[in-house]
């Protein structure tokens, strides 16, 4: 009789002891599966994505433009690209925002300040709280940061000043190193982890003597702001210009790269042909991605270059020391 | 005609205007109205404001505008360029008072005065002053007439009545910072806001809490370590919490209970104490494991012990040993002051105790007043005990299979 209670009572406490294993464990899954598994960056492969086949690219009238101030393209779902509508400011600036996990980075911030003509911080927030439903995250960081320090890049850095959640990497050449960790501008190169998300970081001078190349492993996209673009590329230093021209080839020769991502878009369909000065209207403009044959060319330019002036390639001009107000405009 | 068609902008910019169509044809329209707009390639004439306090008696205030596309014509700018010094210095002043007059510098709430000191004016041709991709940028030098304190509030403003080509940007050295500050200041958002610098704070009451908490740590400056070592109880040490209710639901009194609770306090110290002079050490994935082990081990005691055996006290104390080799591995993170070393780690301990005896404390409160109740053990103590030994056993697969 004692030996049957004990072994019921063993049985119920095994019994007990299961059920209470059981339950934690079905709450733990559940738990879980509430919560996203972390986003993965491989770096080996490639994420691919898409461009749009035409751009915004402004109309005849600014006045009857009826495009978005801000032009957004989702390039894959963690890599947005957005344009500064032509009519509103003829620079067209491309801005640029990362997503990795718990945190985005947005480079750059166009060329108009006014929230109620280029409402970025809005547009931007849209975007965040887009993706994080999407994919399952919360109190995502923005970092706001800039490739380079021309205002036409950072005219609407003051929106993002009080918005919560914000780190402002700033617009000095000290706090922009300070926070990429450059010690040694623009020699060195540096790795970046955003969310898990990895970014190779290098000093990019010759255009402005803060810019930054940025080559995402994810995409294998390889940022190259204003130093290198369909366009007009201004140069105040050479030197400078042609170290940072070679050294983008050098790491396109140790990275996988896919397209060559930049700032704005200034040529023509017609090789060798730039939009005037100031053009809000672009009907005929190029892709702006552009490719390593293009980059090629421009190292082989810098062998061929040996005085200040205008030099015409199909895909881009190089402005070398020259003022500014200096065209090829008819 | 620049000023009107700023204010007019600016004002513009307080309502919000949803289509860019909308907001364009309104610019435009004044644009047209007002032009030359003074826009240029990447916006390079820009306005900079530098306000240098790096040095401990000096502060200047460096300000570098395209005056001939804002505050002169440019046929003005390109007479003062060319004109010689005497007469230069006369038309400069007169724009330094007008700038003077609208960039208000505060620093501590306090209003702070600047004068010229030196300018130099870059001028290539009356053309290129009048072209507004070629800025020709003059540079306007102001000494502070006070030093800046080595912590404060700074706050630059533009006022209504000052139109720079915009936007400005603002960069702040100064000597307490390695790095400098900057802020962008735009025709809608005319202020830097404040900026702190130093150990500043920017309110009363902000500076009387951190004065409150520094008191506190002055008066016990071991404050920290033990609220390290609570934490590591409540909420951090979920398997310890357990553990020690495990001790708690062997429900034969409290004089059984703290003489375990003291038995294992002991154990764990030493361990912990050893651990952290590196005499013993062991890796997580053995010491988590076997913590969860010891979970179970003292639950199934619970449900087939009337009383406290002499070798559940033994037992006792060898989970204590373990636990603190589970602690040990927490403290070598947190990096323990070398000159104060056995008092932080003692502190630490203390901590951890204080942790252990709010657990208890809380378990009484919750269930230990039923204690005299017949029915205490099978309906309270029993069920409670299975429970632990159920999370005990669940911890265990956990790190046995993720560790």
């Amino acid at each position: 009789m004692k030996n049957n209670l004990g072994k019921e009572r063993h049985a119920k406490n095994a019994v007990g002891i299961l059920f209470v294993v059981c339950s934690i464990a079905i709450f733990d899954v559940a738990y879980s599966a509430r919560n996203s598994p972390p986003l993965s960056f491989p770096l080996t492969g490639r994420a691919s994505g898409q461009f749009p086949s035409n751009w915004i690219h402004g109309s005849k009238s600014a006045m009857d433009n009826t495009d978005p101030a801000i032009q957004v393209h989702a390039y894959n779902e963690h890599t947005y690209i957005l344009r500064e509508n032509k009519a509103i400011n003829y620079e067209g600036a491309f801005m640029y925002l990362f997503f990795g996990n718990g945190v985005a980075m947005l480079i750059d911030q166009g060329s108009t300040s006014s929230p109620a003509l280029f409402p970025l911080r809005e547009v931007v927030d849209q975007i965040i709280r887009g993706w994080e439903e999407q994919h399952n995250q919360a109190n995502t960081e923005l970092i706001v940061a800039n490739s380079h320090l021309h205002g036409d890049h950072y005219a609407a850095w003051n929106q993002f000043v009080d918005r919560p959640n914000t780190v402002m990497v700033g617009l000095t050449h000290e706090e922009m190193m300070a926070f990429w960790k450059i010690e040694n501008y623009p020699q060195q190169i540096v790795t970046y982890d955003l969310g898990g998300r990895e970014l190779v970081v290098t000093g990019t001078p010759g255009h402005q003597g803060s810019e930054l190349a940025i080559y995402d492993g994810w995409t294998d996209l390889l940022y190259t702001g204003d130093m290198f673009y369909r366009g007009r590329l201004y140069l105040e230093d050479w030197d400078a210009w042609v170290s940072s021209i070679r050294k983008l080839r050098s790491i396109a020769d140790r990275y996988p790269v896919a397209h060559l991502v930049n700032n704005h878009i200034e040529m023509t369909r017609q090789p060798g042909v730039d939009y005037p000065i100031g053009t809000t209207w672009q009907p005929n403009e190029p892709p702006m991605q552009m490719t390593l044959d293009m980059l090629d060319i421009a190292v082989g330019a810098t062998n061929d270059i040996g005085s200040p002036g205008i030099y015409i390639y199909d895909d881009f001009l190089i402005y070398n020391q020259i003022p500014w107000y200096t065209t090829t405009d008819p | 005609m620049h000023n009107n068609l700023y204010l007019l902008l600016s004002n513009l910019d307080h309502v919000v205007i949803r289509t860019a169509g909308c907001r364009i044809l309104i610019w435009a329209l004044f644009a047209c109205l007002f032009a030359p707009v003074t826009s240029s390639a990447h916006l390079l004439n820009m306005t900079e404001l530098h306000l240098d306090s790096t040095h401990p008696t000096s502060a200047t205030l460096k300000i570098k505008i395209d005056l001939g596309q804002s505050l002169m014509t440019a046929e003005e700018y390109w007479n003062a360029s060319t004109s010689d010094v005497q007469e230069q210095s006369i038309i400069i002043k007169e724009i330094a008072d007008e700038i003077k007059s609208g960039v208000r510098l505060t620093v501590d709430d306090r209003s702070v005065d600047f004068e010229l000191h030196a300018w130099s004016l870059e001028a290539s041709s009356l053309e290129a002053i009048k072209n507004p991709f070629s800025p020709q940028m003059a540079q306007l030098v102001f000494d502070l007439n006070s030093t800046m304190p080595s912590e404060g509030s700074v706050e630059i403003q533009i006022g209504e009545q000052l139109e720079v080509p915009w936007p400005a940007l603002l960069r702040m050295d100064h000597a307490s910072s390695p790095l400098p500050i900057s802020r962008l200041l735009t025709e809608s958002e005319r202020t830097s806001r404040p900026i702190t610098f130093g150990n500043y704070l920017e309110t009363p009451e902000e500076e009387l809490s951190a004065k409150a908490v520094l008191a506190i740590q002055t008066l016990v400056p071991g404050l920290k370590w033990i609220a390290l070592g609570f934490q590591h109880i409540i909420p951090k040490g979920l398997d310890h919490i357990v553990f020690v209710l495990g001790l708690f639901f062997l429900s034969t009194g409290v004089k059984t209970l703290i003489l375990q609770v003291s038995c294992f306090t002991l154990a764990h110290s030493l361990t912990l104490g050893m651990a952290t002079f590196g005499l013993v050490s062991a890796p997580g994935a053995i010491v988590e494991p076997l913590i969860a082990a010891s979970i179970i081990c003292i639950a199934l005691d619970n449900l087939y012990s009337e009383s406290l055996a002499r070798w559940r006290l033994m037992m006792v104390t060898l989970f204590g040993l373990l636990h603190g080799l589970g602690f040990a591995s927490v403290l070598s993170g947190l990096d323990l002051p070398r000159e104060n070393f056995l008092s932080s780690l003692l502190l630490f301990n203390i901590g951890v105790e204080i942790g252990q005896l709010t657990v208890l404390m809380m378990a009484f409160v919750a269930v230990g007043w039923m204690r005299s109740w017949s029915q205490y053990t099978e309906r309270v103590a029993r069920p409670a005990t299975i429970s632990i030994a159920g999370i005990g056993t669940y911890w265990l697969i956990n790190r046995i299979t993720f560790i």
